[in-house]
Formats: structure tokens, sequence, C-alpha cells
């Protein structure tokens, strides 16, 4: 218990319980001063509950914090700011009404003479161009905030963490939604902080960047700390071990599909598809492409590609403007979700929480809703007991943790929330399966056991279109691989003829492994 | 004896907590305490006349709550409850006295009114996308003033004959059945259908639902067409009880409706409440006015407090609730 000074931030048998669950379960953290702390570990292992403890958003149910030597209590975000611990939330946290300048000085209202003290336009753009410069963004700070990329809305919350002049900014995941391009750019950033004086804890799954920017990294794994070490004194597979808590099986199934030839009619066929100007997001232009019965194709593209848009595009969520679409060699017009379900075309969407599941119902609801009539009486009057037992069927064959049919999705994981999905998908007897990113913001377990499902329902014969940033992912798991870039195709290639080097030089930068 | 009373308090701690734990639960328990309380508190609230009274007023809010709920659960709002049953009410009773057509056809083409306004509100909301407050805010002004041209602001006399719905059948009035059947319909509906499944899953998370293909614009025109059906019932139930038609039937009833969603534990952003709820909260709501009456409290008085009961119920639905806009 002993607390050693050169330290800036040190907690000591870190306790958090929520009801039913404990999600930190006693965890010794220590914070140097200019330091850049690494802080891993699969989902729910604790890491964004460790962060939003030290940043006042949940309050510790035991344990001690200290902050330059001296025991500490956060209640809340303001006792946090008081001491300088700001949190860059995951999703941005940003008011996109407002325009950058305004967000950065929101936060520092109230310190010099109180809210309601006169706001100065000049003032204001002032200490907002100040802080921008710092990180590096050269952008108008009377631009709105809305307007931004996910990207620069990172780097204004860190601009506005240091506004608030906060000596420990907490980063929860800020790689996730990042391309590799904007992610250099938030380790140079970052790097420039640390020179500057400031301490970094940076949440992140992804254990490369650990060895890209970090001085020092902690394994958390089921709400323990597990490992801590320099971070020039370990290795990437060591790192991995510990957040695993076993050797690594296989990451990736054995394919056996279709290498050969693809003979016959392609299940799905798409001849020069491109989507409205009106629409969000990226513009599609003269796609093609085709995908047979048993195959997986994998369509790889980074963030911003267009690639979300084309698995909405194909389910009739993003308006075709151009171009054909043919389901086993026959045309088909697909405007609407529910002309894509009847033809046996289901898009997995990478926001499961936001587009793919109804948190407040069961896992069995969830599973029956898209042909709920099938499992009725009549089509109208559900049978409980039909229902349950269609949904046990699914969730035994995806091994859905916990096996309950009534359980609700909301408290499920990531893995279990995206077989849920999936389970959907199967039980309306889809033929083409759109996965966007199916193991985005899923522990590496139930990574593995995904990808497994995904071979094994194309050895099934399902058609599989996986869109993926993962480039070791698709090289993995496809037996074809089609390259977008900025909305275009820029080529089709099986597999087993291309190498990770030219699939990363062809996407025009680094591809991120898992 | 006060041993006695913290005893037995004690024993029912546990079914209480057990009721809680339903999603009827919570108002039921707060309809014993109000029953308790009321009966303590005056003699005669729970004699069967007084009680009768209370059921022939609680059937058309009953009525008018079950209709809004519908729309609330898939998380939108219907301002237009009350101009609805007054329009059905007024056309119903126009029919019957100056076209002179027979009862059955009149209150026909009253529930087709109903319909027909239920589906206007649903097609601005799913094909003019236009927000549900904004379209039944419209239908509430529009709908008020159809009811003032047609009637020239006179009340409609003569629906003597209305009162087959008031009349006794196996011990109740007839409305009493009705409202009772409209909500095991109800309940049968959100719960027992797949309709009620997907009406719930919007309230839940409509894009997702969008997303699965399912037809989430027909569930919501459903819905809205049926919830019209319901106020039409309840303009029917008023011109029955009054045996006028008064061109001001139902004015400021959107918000009685909306208050028996809330006091029935129906939470206002969608997907969450039991379809019975509606009823419990119109019974509760009408206890109220009823026991201050009973009381001889200034009448003026009930509005007061139905605002601080409705807060009540409103805390306890958005306990654990982080924020709320």
């Amino acid at each position: 218990m002993r607390y050693v000074s050169s330290e800036l931030l040190a907690t000591r048998g870190l306790v958090k319980e929520f009801p039913g669950v404990v999600a930190l379960k006693g965890v010794d953290f220590d914070l140097r001063y200019s330091e850049i702390h690494a802080l891993v570990g699969q989902n729910g292992a604790g890491k964004s509950t460790f962060v939003k403890v030290l940043a006042g958003v949940y309050s510790p149910t035991r344990g001690e914090i200290y902050f330059k030597g001296v025991r500490v209590s956060i209640r809340n975000v303001r006792d946090a700011k008081k001491l300088g611990i700001t949190l860059v939330h995951q999703e941005a946290t940003l008011a996109p009404n407002l325009t950058v300048a305004e967000n950065i000085v929101l936060g520092t209202l109230g310190k010099n003479g109180g809210v309601l003290a006169p706001l100065k336009t000049s003032d204001i753009l002032e200490i907002a161009r100040k802080y921008l410069e710092i990180v590096g963004l050269s952008i108008d700070p009377r631009t709105k905030v809305g307007v931004l990329g996910i990207g620069e809305k990172q780097l204004v919350q860190v601009a506005r963490a240091l506004a608030e002049d906060a000596s420990v900014v907490c980063l929860d995941e800020p790689t996730s939604p990042l391309t590799a391009v904007e992610a250099e750019r938030l380790f140079e950033v970052m790097k420039e902080l640390k020179a500057r004086g400031k301490s970094m804890i940076f949440v992140t799954h992804r254990v490369e960047e650990v060895f890209a920017v970090a001085d020092r990294v902690t394994v958390l794994r089921d709400g323990y700390k597990v490992f801590s070490s320099e971070v020039s004194k370990t290795d990437p597979s060591e790192v991995v071990k510990h957040m695993l808590g076993r050797e690594i099986e296989r990451f990736y199934p054995a394919k056996k599909g279709a290498e050969g030839g693809n003979a016959g009619v392609p299940r799905l066929k798409v001849v020069g598809l491109t989507t409205s100007q009106d629409g969000k997001g990226v513009i599609l232009r003269d796609i093609s492409l085709e995908v047979y019965p048993g195959e997986v194709l994998g369509v790889v593209g980074l963030l911003g590609s267009g690639k979300t848009e084309l698995g909405k595009a194909l389910i009739g969520m993003n308006k075709i403007v151009k171009g054909e679409v043919y389901l086993d060699g026959v045309r088909v017009r697909v405007r609407s979700p529910v002309e894509a379900l009847k033809l046996g075309i289901f898009y997995v969407p990478e926001d499961r929480r936001r587009e793919g599941l109804v948190g407040i119902m069961s896992i069995a609801e969830n599973i029956i809703l898209p042909k709920v009539w099938e499992t009725s009486e009549l089509g109208l009057i559900r049978v409980p007991r039909r229902e349950v037992s269609v949904a046990r069927k699914w969730i035994e064959f995806l091994k859905v943790v916990p096996p309950e049919p009534n359980f609700k999705v909301m408290y499920l994981s990531g893995g279990n929330q995206q077989k849920v999905v999936i389970a959907k998908a199967l039980k309306a007897r889809t033929k083409v399966l759109i996965l966007d990113e199916p193991t985005f913001g899923v522990d590496v377990g139930a990574k593995v056991e995904i990808r497994k499902l995904i071979r094994s329902l194309a050895d099934e014969g399902y058609s599989v279109l996986l869109l993926t940033s993962d480039v070791d992912e698709a090289l993995a798991l496809c037996d074809r691989i089609a390259v977008l870039v900025n909305g275009r195709v820029v080529g089709t290639y099986r597999t087993s003829e291309i190498s990770r080097d030219f699939l990363v030089e062809l996407l025009g930068g680094r591809g991120h492994g898992s | 004896m006060a041993r006695k009373l913290s005893l037995s308090l004690s024993k029912l701690g546990r079914p209480l907590r057990e009721l809680l734990r339903y999603e009827l639960g919570g108002p039921l328990v707060a309809l014993m305490a109000l029953i308790t309380a009321s009966s303590i508190l005056s003699p005669r609230f729970l004699e069967p006349y007084n009680q009768r009274i209370l059921l022939l007023q609680t059937a058309p809010l009953a009525l008018l709550g079950l209709g809004e709920s519908m729309v609330i659960l898939m998380g939108s709002i219907d301002l237009s409850p009350g101009s609805t049953m007054a329009l059905a009410g007024t056309i119903s009773a126009m029919t019957f006295t100056r076209f002179g057509h027979p009862l059955s056809v009149s209150i026909l083409v009253g529930v087709l009114v109903g319909l027909a306004i239920g589906l206007v509100n649903g097609l601005l909301v799913t094909k003019a996308k236009i927000p549900s407050f904004v379209a039944t805010l419209a239908s509430l002004v529009a709908g008020r003033g159809m009811v003032l041209v047609l009637t020239e602001g006179q009340p409609i006399v003569g629906l003597s004959q209305y009162r087959v719905i008031t009349e006794e059948v196996a011990g109740l009035p007839t409305m009493v059945w009705l409202f009772i059947a409209f909500g095991v319909l109800n309940y049968f509906l959100l719960k027992r259908t797949s309709v009620g499944l997907v009406t719930y899953a919007i309230g839940g998370n409509e894009e997702a639902v969008r997303y699965s293909g399912v037809r989430v614009d027909a569930v919501k025109l459903f819905n809205f067409i049926l919830a019209g059906g319901y106020y039409a019932v309840a303009g029917l139930m008023m011109n029955a009880r009054l045996e006028v038609a008064y061109p001001w039937t139902g004015w400021g009833y959107e918000l009685d409706a909306i208050a028996s969603c809330v006091l029935g534990g129906i939470t206002l952003s969608g997907g969450v409440g039991s379809p019975l709820g509606p009823v419990v909260g119109a019974y509760m709501l009408t206890l109220l006015t009823n026991i201050l009456i009973l009381l001889g409290v200034n009448p003026y008085f009930q509005w007061v407090v139905k605002g601080f009961i409705l807060v009540a119920a409103a805390a306890a639905l958005t306990r654990g609730v982080r924020y709320v806009k």
C-alpha cells in the first residue's frame, strides 16, 4: 500500500461494482509524469470503466486514488476536472451545432468569473486557435463541429482537454473509428503532448498501437490487472497472451471454400452500381462484383471508402441511381430492406447497437423479428413456445452466451450481440449475407469464433459479402477480395494470388491488424 | 397496535416486491394505495353508486389512453385524441339527428371518422415525414375547428337512443363492459400478435427494425388508424352518457390521455409499458377528481393535484435513467 512519490496518479485496490457485475476487482495502477500509459484488454476487461472512474463518470465502490501524492476522492466529473483529469470519450462528446471554438471553451466556462462572465468572440477564437495549433489541426475555429470528420472531432476533444488545463488525458479507444492515417496523426499529437509534460492513459484493444506510441502498458482481464511492463521490455505476443489469458489457438479458421473455379451463375451480381449524390457519406461509382454460392467475397476498404454505403445500397437503404443487381441470374430491384429481406439479402450492420438490435427486447424476440409472422399462427398470433424453441436452435448453433432466449440483448457482450444479429439473418433464410465489420469491437476470443462461423456458413452454401478494413481478416477469410478506394473498386483478386503488402499498397496505407 | 401494523406491513413487503417486478406492478401498487387512502378519507368512496359513476367516467378516458398507448409505445405522440373524439361524436350525432339514419349506421359513421383521422395522422407521419407531435397538433387544431364549423358552436341534442351503451348488462353498464373488452383486445394485440411485437420493437429501436426488413411504416399507419378508432369509441360513449354532443367535448383530453399512459407506467420514449397500463392510469386519474369532489375540495384544485401525481409517476418511471430531454 506504500505510495511512491514519483508518480502523478496512482490507484490502489480500485473496485467498481455495478448491479450484478463487478467491473473492476481491485486494480493497482500508476501513471508517471509525462508518460503515455497504454491500457489494453479484451472487451469487458474493465478498461473503459477504469478511465471513467478516474474521470469521475463513475464513482468507485472501494479503493484509493492518489494524485500527486495526496489521497483524493473523485465523486463526479467536476472533481476530476479540478484535479486536471479529463476523459476523451470513445464517441465524440461535442455539440455538433456549435462551432469548434465554442466547443473548446465550453469546458472552461465558469473558471474565470463564473458562468455569467461575458464571452468575447475574439477571445474565444484566440483560445481555440492556440489549442488547435497544439493538436495540429488547421481548421477554422468558426467551423461547426457537425461537419467535421471523426478524426478531427477526436482532436478537437483533445484540444478541449488541453484548454481545460488537463494534466492527465484519458483517451478511451480513440483510434477505433479512425483511419490509419488519422491514427498516425493522433499518435504524433500524443507524443507532442508528452513532450509538453502531459500524461496520458491510452485505452485500446489494438496491440500494435501500444508499441507505436506508449511508454508503458498495463493489461486488464476480467477486472484484474494481470500484467504491467515498460513497452521496451515486452513484445506484442506477450501482451496478447496476457489479454487472452490462454495461448491463442488459431486466429483464423482453415479455408476449404471454393478456391478452385467459380462455375455457374453467381448468386449476387452487381453491374455498374452508382449511388445518388444527395445521400450522406461516400458516393459509390460504377461498382461491379459477383458473389458465388459458398463463397466469401471480401470488400476491403478503409473507413470512408464507401464499404458501409455499399452494404446499405444493396438492401435499398442508399439510393441506387445507375447499375443493375442480379440475384441468381435474374435482375432484381431492391428499393427497401423489406424487398431485400424477401429476396434473401440481409445486411448485418457495423453499428449493431443502433442499427442491428432492439436492446430492450429479448434474444428470442430479436431473432424472430424480421419474419415474425413465420412463427405466428395465421401470421398474426404469436406463439411464445414456438419462438423460444426456434431461438434456442440458433442460440445453440451460434453458441450465444448466456443461452437464454429470454435474456435481454442489451446486457450481452459485443460478440454475443453480433451473433444475435447473424442469427436474425440466418433465421430469415438469407441467401446473401452482407457482414459489415463483423468483428469490430468484439473481444479476441469472440473474433476467432465469428471468423470460424463466417467460413462455415460459406462452406454450407451461403454467399457472404464481407465488408472489412482489416486486411489480415480479409486475407484469411475470403476467397476473393475486391479493393474499394474512394467509392470505386480498384481491383478484384483471388486471395491466393495476392500478398498482404500488395493489398496494403492498393489501399494506400497501413492496414489494421487484429 | 403499531407493532401489529408494522408486522403486517413487513408481511406485505415480499409479495409487494414480487408484484413490482411486473410491468404493471408499479401502477397497480399505486392504484391500491389510492383506493385504500380514498376509502379511509371518505366512507362514500367504495359505495357501489359512487364506483359505478367512477367507472362510467373512466370508460371514455380509458379508451383515449388505450389509443394513445399504441402511439406512445412506438415512441411517437398523439395530440389528437380530444378533437378526434369530439369530431367522431359530432358527425355520428348529426348522422343520427339531422340525416335520420338508424343508430347502428350513426355509430358506424362515427367509428369511420375516427379511423379516417388516424389514417391522416399516420400518413402525415409515415409519408410526409412530419414528426408526430406536429402532425397530430395540426389534427388537434383542425379537428376542433371542423367540429365548431359543423355544429356552429351549438350542442346537438336528442341522442337518448345512444343510451343503449349506458344500459346495464350483467350488473354493469355496457360502456364498462366495452372498455374492459377493449382493454383485453389491446392486451392481446400488443402482447400476443406480431404487430404488437413490431410496435414494441419500433419504440425500442426503430432504426434496427428498419434494417431488419420489417414493414415499419405499415405498422405505424395501422397503429395510428386503430388509435383513431379508439378515440371515436370514446366520443360515442360521451354522446351516450350526456345524450348531447357538445362541441367542446374532449377539450384538453389529449393531456389526460397522455397522463393516463404515464400513470399506467408507459414511458414516453417508447417500447416500455403494459398494454393495460392506460386503463389503470385512467381509473386513477378519474379517482383523483372523484375523491376531491367527495371531500368537498375546490374542484379547480384537481388540476394542481393531478400535476403533482403526474410528476411523481414520471419520476418513478425514469428512476435510474441518467438524464432526459
